[in-house]
Order: structure tokens, then C-alpha cells, then sequence
């Protein structure tokens, strides 16, 4: 239907979509204070500068953040695998009742709100002394991610034929050791595509966060970037810099990743 | 995506009633840990809701919980403010539920040509995924500026009048949507890039042969194969604008004059600014509620789907 010119002027439109928002913090990361106080604004840096990063680290502690981001998204994904591990092999290869039950049940758990959760959550945590611990997050996120989880992984799971696991019982291995010596590497692209969907959702939430977490010491880098702004100023050259220095490493994984990432999701589609 | 899961789940089921004791004890050791989590993460929680919703609760107040039966839920129907976040949650939406499935769709149909281009058109599909919705809604509250905004420049630069866009409900609403688009389109495109590639390529040279024109291959082989990707993308995506509350929270903070509160920003801002406990509870009763009337019709139309 595209003729050539319109298809590109679609490619180019998605394509600055996707790309503008970033590209623009990491121009005006390099940007003087006084330039982004100019009307009209300038969009290439005229005296580019490192002097936001030096800021965006002593303003606020942001390797604190970044530290505690990095931990709990990784903390609530390893959670999260090994729940959705068990859920996703007991729901496809062992006898259950209530099956159907069990996986509508999984999904509806999704239609959660968190923000509906988070005074009972906030009194939990405050009854198991994990406010303003790694704790407070790591076992929301991990619940959160469990659904789609254990759909990806119970997807690959179904593609693993039986009878290389029955092969293995059959040498003596039991029905656990057949899981996680033949099933789970089998299905080593669809674990690696859950634990980054977990990853992300961790590495994103920020109601949670800023409920459960607000303690100078405990906050994640979606709500400790929100303390850069004053009362009333706006210092965005320096927050720039620090969503750079907070965006950057989850870009850096799905660059390297993005054909993983894309096939982990797709394979997981196709056979199911 | 996690439809075929889904019906195979089932059929397995169905197929495999021989086995034994120590299967099902197996089972229960493996989904302990799940369930344990729900347990204490949902369960829990929801049913402390639901009962909190019924008492008057103030962290204030040196009195303990009070009974108050359904007057909660009565002070929230006659409440103005619940009804200005039920509109502006369910006009967000409306707009920008269509919206980012049009343009993921768009992102997915490109990432899924064969062309030199598709890394670059993949890396744009997947970083607006990577930027955190509350980083999203900075950048945007910045890009819509009156006075040191690219749109305001932009619109300078076309010869019209800089719009104070977040100062302006209507137009707080527009930003707001775009910058709710844009980053969620990404997560849509991922889905139906997955719905994409489960199409069969024979199908396509099939269709063409037929002597079928590019419109005609995506309207009657493209179009119906998506459909059970695009229903899964629906249903997330519904789900998750009818929870709005980063974006909104970190371009407006719910203004101007709280036009832009959502109800997931005012169950927030009742519960735990105001330790409003009781009342917070209730409304987060009836969001849920809401979202499960929403969601019902969707899950009711997948199984059908599946079955």
C-alpha cells in the first residue's frame, strides 16, 4: 500500500520518536546553566561541558541510587525467576488440579493496581521492619513480574520435548534435577527474556518506591532524580546529566541484547 | 503471546490425567514459593483493603478504627474530586490506549521488515521501554515549557504564539498523552513484533501470488494473525493507563487545580499524604473494581480466543 517516499517519511517519524527525548538529555547534558536560561532556546550545545556531570554526582548521591536501583532490580528478578520457575514447571509438565484455575487466578493478579495495594503493603512492611530496605521492593517487584513471567517461561517450557526429560529420568535423574539440568538451559533464551522484563518493571516502578522507600539512604533512582529540582528552581542541565548517567547502563544492556531480547520474546510467541 | 500458552496449557492438561502422588507433591513444593509471595504481596493486602474500606481510619487520630459500614463508599460517590479523576483517568485511556497501539503497530510493522535499516528502527523501538515512565514525564513536562520547551520553539519557529501547556488543563491533557504514547507504544511494538513473527512467510507468498496488493495482504493475512497479540496488548495496556499515575505525577503533580489527578494519584495522595486510611481505601476498592469491569470483557474475549 506504502508507496517509497511515505513508508520512509513513516520510518523517519517513528525514528524520531523513538530517539528524540534521549538525544535531547544528552545534548543538554553538555549545555551551560546560562544557555538553558536563553530564549530562543539552543538545541546544540554551544559550550559543551562536563561540569553537570561532576554536579549530578556531588549534588545528590547518585551512585547511592544507582547502587540501590541496581540491587533491587536484581534482587526482585532473581526472586521472581525462581518463583516463576517452579509456578511455570508445575503448570506445564506436572499433574495439578485446577490448572485453569490456577492460571486465570496468575493473570487477574496483574489487574492489581499498585497504588490500591500500597497502604496495606506500607503497613506489612512496616509490621516485617522492611520500610526503607531492599526488602520493601524487592518483594512487591517480584510479584508484580510473576505473572508475565511465568507465562514466558511456561511458553519455553512447552517447547522442551518430554522425551529428552524422560531420556534423563530414565538415567536416574529425578524429576527436579531433569529441570534444572535439561529443561532450564533448554529454555535459556526465555529465562533470559523474563529476567529482563522483570529487570526493566523493577528498574521503572516508582509509586512503590516513593512510598515504601523514601529514606535518604534507600531511594532508588526514579525518586532520588526528582530531588535535583529545587523549591523553585530547575537545574536541568545537571538533571540531564544524572538521567544520562541513569539511563545509560539499562540502554548499553538492550543494545547488547536487542536481538535476544526481540527473538526471547518472539520465540516465546511461536510455538507456546 | 502468551495466548497459545495459554490453550496448550489446557490441551496438556487434558491429555496427561495419568501419573502419581509424588507429581502432586512435587507441584506444591514448586509453586509454594509463588504462592507464598501472593500470598503476603496480594492477598494479604487486598483483603486488609477491602476490610479498611468499611472502617474510619486516621493515623491522626489517637481514637482506633471506627466502623463505619458503607460511608465510605457513600462520601466517595458524592464526592466531586472522585468523579474529575474518574473522568480524567478514563479520558487518558480512551486516547491513549488507541493511540499507542496505532503507533506500536506502526514500530512493529518496520522492525519486522528485512531491511539494512531494522537495528536502528529496533534500538527506537526499545528505548523509550528503558526510560522509566517518571523519567519519561520530566522529559516531557520540559519539552512542553512555555518558555524554554522544543514544542514552544517549534511552534515560535512556525510563526505561532507560545501555549503554557501544563499551566492549561485541556492542554495538560494533551501533553500528558503524548508523553503517555510514547513510551508505552514501545512495550505494545514488543508484543506485536512477537505476533508479527508468528505469521508464516508462506502465507504471504501465497497471497501474493494470488496477485493481492499490499493493503489487500495486510487487511485480510496481516491484520486477522495480529489479533491475538493485539487483544494481549489491549489488555495490558488498559490495564496499566486505567493505574496512571507516574506520568501524570511527574509532569503536573495532578495540577493545574488538580485537573489532572488521576485516581491512582488520589488514592496516593488520600492514603498516604493525608493517612486518610479508610476513605484511600475505598477508592482503591472501586479503581480495582474498575479495572476488574474493564478487564472482564477483555479476558472473557481471549478466552473465546484460546478455547
Amino acid at each position: 500500500m506504502l508507496k517509497l517516499p511515505l513508508r520512509w517519511i513513516a520510518a523517519a517519524v517513528l525514528l524520531i520518536n523513538g530517539f528524540f527525548p534521549a538525544v535531547w538529555i544528552l545534548l543538554t547534558s553538555f549545555k551551560q546553566d546560562a544557555e538553558l536560561a536563553q530564549t530562543p532556546i539552543t538545541w546544540w550545545p554551544q559550550h559543551p561541558t562536563l561540569d553537570n556531570y561532576v554536579h549530578a554526582f556531588s549534588d545528590q548521591p547518585l551512585l547511592l541510587f544507582l547502587g540501590n536501583s541496581f540491587a533491587v532490580a536484581l534482587l526482585s528478578t532473581l526472586l521472581t525467576l525462581f518463583a516463576a520457575t517452579g509456578a511455570a514447571y508445575a503448570l506445564t509438565r506436572l499433574r495439578l488440579r485446577r490448572r485453569g484455575l490456577t492460571l486465570t487466578a496468575l493473570v487477574a493478579i496483574a489487574m492489581f493496581p499498585p497504588a490500591t495495594l500500597l497502604v496495606p503493603l506500607f503497613e506489612i512492611m512496616r509490621g516485617l521492619g522492611l520500610i526503607n530496605t531492599y526488602g520493601a521492593l524487592i518483594l512487591p517487584y517480584a510479584v508484580q513480574s510473576l505473572p508475565v513471567c511465568t507465562l514466558v517461561l511456561a511458553s519455553f517450557f512447552q517447547q522442551v520435548p518430554k522425551d529428552i526429560e524422560n531420556a534423563a529420568m530414565l538415567d536416574g535423574c529425578t524429576r527436579l534435577q531433569a529441570l534444572y539440568r535439561i529443561v532450564l538451559p533448554l529454555s535459556a533464551p526465555g529465562v533470559f527474556t523474563a529476567g529482563i522484563l522483570a529487570f526493566v518493571n523493577a528498574w521503572d516502578e516508582f509509586l512503590l518506591a516513593l512510598a515504601l522507600n523514601a529514606a535518604p539512604g534507600s531511594r532508588t533512582l526514579p525518586v532520588g532524580i526528582l530531588l535535583y529540582q529545587g523549591e523553585f528552581t530547575f537545574p536541568w542541565p545537571v538533571i540531564s546529566a544524572a538521567l544520562v548517567v541513569a539511563i545509560v547502563p539499562l540502554a548499553i544492556l538492550i543494545i547488547l541484547f536487542q536481538e535476544r531480547v526481540i527473538s526471547g520474546l518472539t520465540t516465546g510467541g511461536i510455538k507456546g | 503471546m502468551n495466548l497459545r500458552a495459554f490453550s496448550n496449557l489446557r490441551r496438556n492438561y487434558l491429555r496427561n490425567s495419568a501419573s502419581d502422588v509424588s507429581e502432586s507433591s512435587l507441584a506444591f513444593w514448586l509453586l509454594l514459593p509463588a504462592v507464598l509471595l501472593l500470598a503476603l504481596i496480594v492477598v494479604y493486602p487486598v483483603a486488609k483493603v477491602i476490610h479498611d474500606s468499611f472502617y474510619s481510619i486516621s493515623l491522626f487520630s489517637e481514637s482506633g478504627p471506627a466502623f463505619v459500614g458503607f460511608s465510605n463508599y457513600v462520601d466517595a460517590m458524592r464526592d466531586p474530586d472522585v468523579w474529575r479523576a474518574v473522568r480524567f483517568t478514563i479520558a487518558l485511556c480512551v486516547v491513549t490506549v488507541p493511540g499507542a497501539l496505532l503507533v506500536g503497530l506502526g514500530l512493529a510493522l518496520l522492525a519486522n521488515r528485512e531491511w539494512k535499516w531494522r537495528w536502528p528502527v529496533r534500538l527506537a523501538l526499545l528505548l523509550p521501554w528503558a526510560i522509566p515512565l517518571a523519567f519519561s514525564g520530566m522529559i516531557f513536562a520540559w519539552f512542553f515549557n512555555t518558555e524554554y520547551g522544543v514544542v514552544n520553539d517549534l511552534l515560535r519557529r512556525a510563526g505561532f504564539a507560545p501555549i503554557s501547556f501544563l499551566l492549561i488543563p485541556q492542554w495538560s491533557f494533551l501533553a500528558i498523552c503524548i508523553a503517555t504514547i510514547w513510551k508505552t507504544s514501545s512495550f505494545v511494538a514488543l508484543i506485536l513484533l512477537a505476533g508479527l513473527q508468528t505469521i508464516p512467510r508462506s502465507l504471504y507468498e501465497a497471497a501474493a501470488l494470488e496477485g493481492a496488493s499490499r493493503w489487500q495482504i495486510f487487511r485480510h493475512v496481516t491484520l486477522p494473525l495480529l489479533m491475538p497479540a493485539m487483544m494481549i496488548a489491549l489488555i495490558f495496556r488498559t490495564i496499566s493507563a486505567l493505574q496512571s499515575f507516574d506520568i501524570p505525577y511527574a509532569m503536573t503533580q495532578g495540577g493545574p487545580a488538580r485537573y489532572t489527578e488521576t485516581l491512582s494519584i488520589l488514592i496516593n495522595t488520600t492514603a498516604i499524604e493525608y493517612m486518610d486510611v479508610g476513605y484511600g481505601s475505598a477508592l482503591a476498592v472501586l479503581l480495582f473494581l474498575l479495572s476488574m469491569a474493564i478487564s472482564s470483557v477483555y479476558l472473557r474475549k481471549l478466552y473465546k480466543g484460546a478455547l
